[in-house]
């Protein structure tokens, strides 16, 4: 079983945003940039940017609940085998469910959300959360594929 | 020039919704409110070409999410046409291809819809 141990204690780069959404166009065209930089396929790298989209959205609307002047930092851990996102902010906590997302259930709902942490879990290898003195972190994690 | 746009136009009593450029929670609030303003002018058969569509994420799909049962109810349906390869994966990440009606261009999307019920 692979662990986040991998990874460097530092990351390789990092950058701090505010809570705004029109900087998410930002945020995903730079993670596809560091992760095609570190050798990972395009179509992969594209798809890690679509899951730090989904994170840095959870935070800003339901961490922050849309406001756009707190601050987020989003690092980049990059190992041979696999990239480790870390996304560092504080506001609310996170209230992320285990529960299998049904998909005609929320439709019947009428719900409009729920589909990012789908998304987030279903492209990453690893998806995790925890608080720590007020800190949220929000850590994620994608292996390469052997070759 | 904007990042995502939005267009509208009837076609064969379908509406149609043509999506363009890059869907995210930023732009959602729009394509949410074209798609409110065809449902209150009671046009149930709509379809969503996303031909120029690069990128959506589950902002927008949610929006598709939170309308189709009130349109199904009317009658009607929500499909989505002529999405590139990566769009189209990314609805198929979370399950929508199995729910909704994914068809390959316009023409053979609109032929698909029934027509809506008499008015009461």
């Amino acid at each position: 079983m692979k662990n986040s141990n991998r990874f460097p204690p530092k990351p390789d780069f990092s950058i701090t945003i505010l809570s705004q959404t029109q900087l998410l166009k930002m945020v995903v065209e730079l993670t596809r940039h560091i992760a095609t930089l570190f050798q990972f396929p395009l179509a992969e790298a594209q798809k890690i940017s679509l899951a730090i989209d989904e994170a840095v959205t959870n935070v800003i609307k339901h961490s922050y609940a849309n406001k756009d002047d707190r601050p987020l930092t989003i690092e980049y851990y990059v190992a041979p085998d696999g990239i480790l996102i870390r996304i560092l902010y504080r506001g609310l906590p996170p209230e992320i469910s285990d529960e299998e997302v049904n998909l005609g259930r929320m439709i019947k709902k009428k719900r409009k959300g729920g589909l990012g942490v789908k998304l987030m879990k279903t492209i990453m290898d690893s998806v995790t959360y925890q608080t720590v003195d007020g800190e949220n972190r929000c850590d994620m994690i994608k292996w390469r594929k052997a070759k | 020039m904007k990042s995502f746009q939005i267009r509208s136009k009837m076609v064969g009593g379908v509406a149609v919704l043509y999506l363009k450029g890059h869907l995210d929670a930023h732009q959602v609030a729009r394509f949410e409110k074209e798609l409110v303003r065809m449902i209150k002018d009671s046009n149930f058969n709509i379809l969503i070409n996303g031909q120029d569509l690069n990128y959506i994420t589950s902002a927008g799909m949610g929006i598709i999410m939170g309308y189709i049962d009130e349109v199904r109810e009317k009658g009607g349906d929500i499909k989505l046409c002529s999405l590139s390869e990566r769009v189209h994966e990314t609805f198929d990440l979370v399950g929508f291809t199995e729910i909704y009606d994914f068809v390959q261009n316009e023409q053979a999307a609109i032929e698909k819809f029934k027509p809506l019920p008499p008015k009461a």
